[in-house]
């Protein structure tokens, strides 16, 4: 499904070019859920920021293969049409475009480059009501600006939301579950294990163990300084989860 | 009620004096023009008078003439009315109108303007609206026209409860100069006043927006709002912003704000991430952009008409 290949990316910032991703390697099969645990500055966010085509980003080295093509070329919207999708760890609010509007534009963008036909309003509230009630997301915040006024937890079901009607075949979560409550994290986890299937993979970025016990992953890669330094079993996070990432890190160093 | 003094046309203001220091309307005025007669116009509304269709004016610019359009507007106490101003014309003039309005006790007006008058005229419109206690006036500006337009307003908060809005939109490209300069002076406590602007400048565009509160010592409990937010579509468009707050009152709340900027980049690549193209994704945040202010319009029809009008001058600017 997706492969990233020696990938170096770096970041213009005032004191000069710095280097983030210092060569990651990671390839994630049809079906697998794989999570990625990681220290503050070790680079994650900048990850999930690259595989999705942040234009800040200097991409220096490697590839990042989607079904055996190289979207490092393309555009955001065309890697999204290609079925990429990142929910974000901090959602973007956009005053004055309301959720219904953003999420009817979004969709039939998507499914216009797809070379699929687009959803007529009928089809398509359809779609967002049905979604949206298994988020447990009210018609209130639908009538609302996209995430102006949203609460964290309303921030993250809504990122979830927009990947169920979107239908990427891989999706990365960056953080969605800093700042959840448990029921929250709860209602998230649900509607991520909803979608699992042999067609979607998925990419897990957390800093916390706690978000593995309710999507349960195949693989899980400790990153650190730029590098995925270890790589194992779902019993990797308890390790670190017990150990803490100071002795990871340290041996990376 | 002293007059309402005109700008003349023989003794025009300069960049010197201070609240003219970005527009230069000497340099701006057609040479040759015919001067026409004054054309007052006076709409008024007995006490208690109420209710009925807005009232429509259009005021139609003549080449090579230099106009004096002088509106009167006078709403007695308890009196409302929706008035919509529209400004078009053809060809090379100076259209140099006076507005008074006298807003009595309890009474509220509703003031649209609607300003696209030919991109070879000036357009200047001195504005004077005095208000009376309990007294409502919500006006709102959209200004597309001209290539020299000043729009100065001049408001007298004179009795307690009054809340005034001054809102617009000012849409510029090509050569245009637009510029809204604004007093509001409270002089009664309890007192509510917004002013809330939204620029968009395109090619070699100028946008002025001055803006000042005066709060007089008696005026304690005023709350006043100020904010323009401006968005430049090129690099040699240009916005000259001057918020003021001469406060005298000691317990007040005031508070400005002005931006000026391109679109955010955050917004942008979050719509691009979820499959809007480049230009989707920039004219959806454009449209919010000016929907917010276009928004403060309170006559339903009017409010889609400039929602259109600035659409269709987005979709150019974007489009190019």
């Amino acid at each position: 499904m997706l492969k990233i290949n020696n990938l170096h990316a770096s970041i213009e910032t005032d004191e000069g070019t710095k280097e983030i991703l210092k060569g990651i390697n990671l390839e994630i099969g049809d079906g697998q859920v794989h999570a990625i645990m990681g220290p503050n500055g070790s680079g994650k966010s900048t990850l999930s920021y690259v595989l999705a085509g942040r234009e800040d980003y200097e991409v220096t080295k490697g590839s990042i293969e989607l079904d055996g093509k190289n979207i490092l070329e393309l555009p955001p919207e065309e890697r999204a049409a290609a079925g990429l999708f990142l929910a974000f760890q901090y959602p973007v609010e956009i005053p004055g475009v309301n959720m219904s509007t953003f999420l009817k534009t979004s969709v039939n963008a998507v499914r216009k480059q797809r070379g699929q036909e687009e959803l007529d309003a009928l089809a398509m509230l359809k779609l967002i009501r049905e979604k949206s009630k298994e988020l447990g997301i009210s018609d209130d915040m639908m009538k609302r600006a996209v995430n102006v006024g949203f609460s964290g937890g309303e921030k993250k079901r809504n990122e979830i939301l927009q990947m169920a009607i979107l239908d990427p075949k891989f999706c990365v979560l960056d953080e969605t579950d800093s700042g959840l409550d448990i029921d929250a994290l709860k209602i998230v986890a649900d509607g991520v294990n909803k979608m699992r299937g042999q067609n979607r993979s998925f990419l897990v970025i957390t800093h916390y163990q706690r978000l593995l016990d309710y999507i349960k992953p195949d693989v899980v890669h400790v990153m650190a300084a730029g590098k995925i330094i270890k790589t194992g079993g779902p019993e990797l996070a308890l390790e670190l989860e017990a150990k803490g990432y100071a002795e990871f890190v340290g041996k990376a160093a | 009620m002293s007059q309402l003094a005109a700008l003349q046309p023989n003794n025009l203001p300069t960049p010197v004096q201070e609240e003219w220091k970005y527009t230069n309307l000497p340099k701006s005025i057609p040479a040759g023009l015919s001067a026409l007669q004054p054309e007052p116009h006076s709409i008024h509304r007995n006490r208690g008078q109420t209710g009925g269709e807005p009232v429509q004016l259009l005021w139609t610019g003549r080449e090579g003439t230099l106009q004096a359009p002088v509106l009167k507007v006078v709403l007695e106490e308890g009196a409302d009315l929706t008035l919509i101003e529209r400004h078009d014309g053809k060809g090379s003039y100076w259209k140099n109108m006076t507005t008074e309005i006298i807003v009595g006790a309890n009474a509220k007006f509703n003031h649209v303007r609607i300003q696209n008058d030919d991109a070879n005229a000036v357009h200047t419109n001195m504005v004077r609206v005095t208000l009376a206690r309990d007294g409502t006036y919500n006006g709102f500006a959209l200004n597309l026209g001209g290539k020299m337009m000043r729009h100065e307003i001049h408001a007298i908060l004179n009795g307690a409860n009054i809340e005034c809005s001054f809102n617009g939109l000012n849409l510029a490209n090509g050569q245009q100069h637009t510029d809204t300069t604004i007093l509001m002076e409270h002089k009664a406590p309890h007192c509510r006043s917004n002013q809330f602007y939204r620029t968009v400048l395109d090619d070699s565009a100028r946008g002025v927006f001055q803006g000042k509160v005066h709060v007089h010592k008696p005026a304690q409990k005023t709350d006043g709002y100020q904010l323009s937010n401006a968005i430049l579509l090129s690099d040699k468009a240009e916005m000259d912003t001057k918020p003021e707050l001469e406060i005298y009152a000691d317990d007040v709340k005031c508070s400005h704000g002005a931006t000026t900027g391109q679109l955010d980049e955050e917004p942008l690549f979050y719509l691009r991430s979820r499959g809007l193209t480049d230009a989707q994704a920039r004219l959806l945040l454009m449209d919010a952009f000016v929907d917010e202010v276009v928004d403060k319009i309170e006559d339903e029809k009017f409010k889609t008409i400039i929602q259109q009008q600035a659409q269709e001058w987005l979709h150019k600017a974007l489009s190019k």
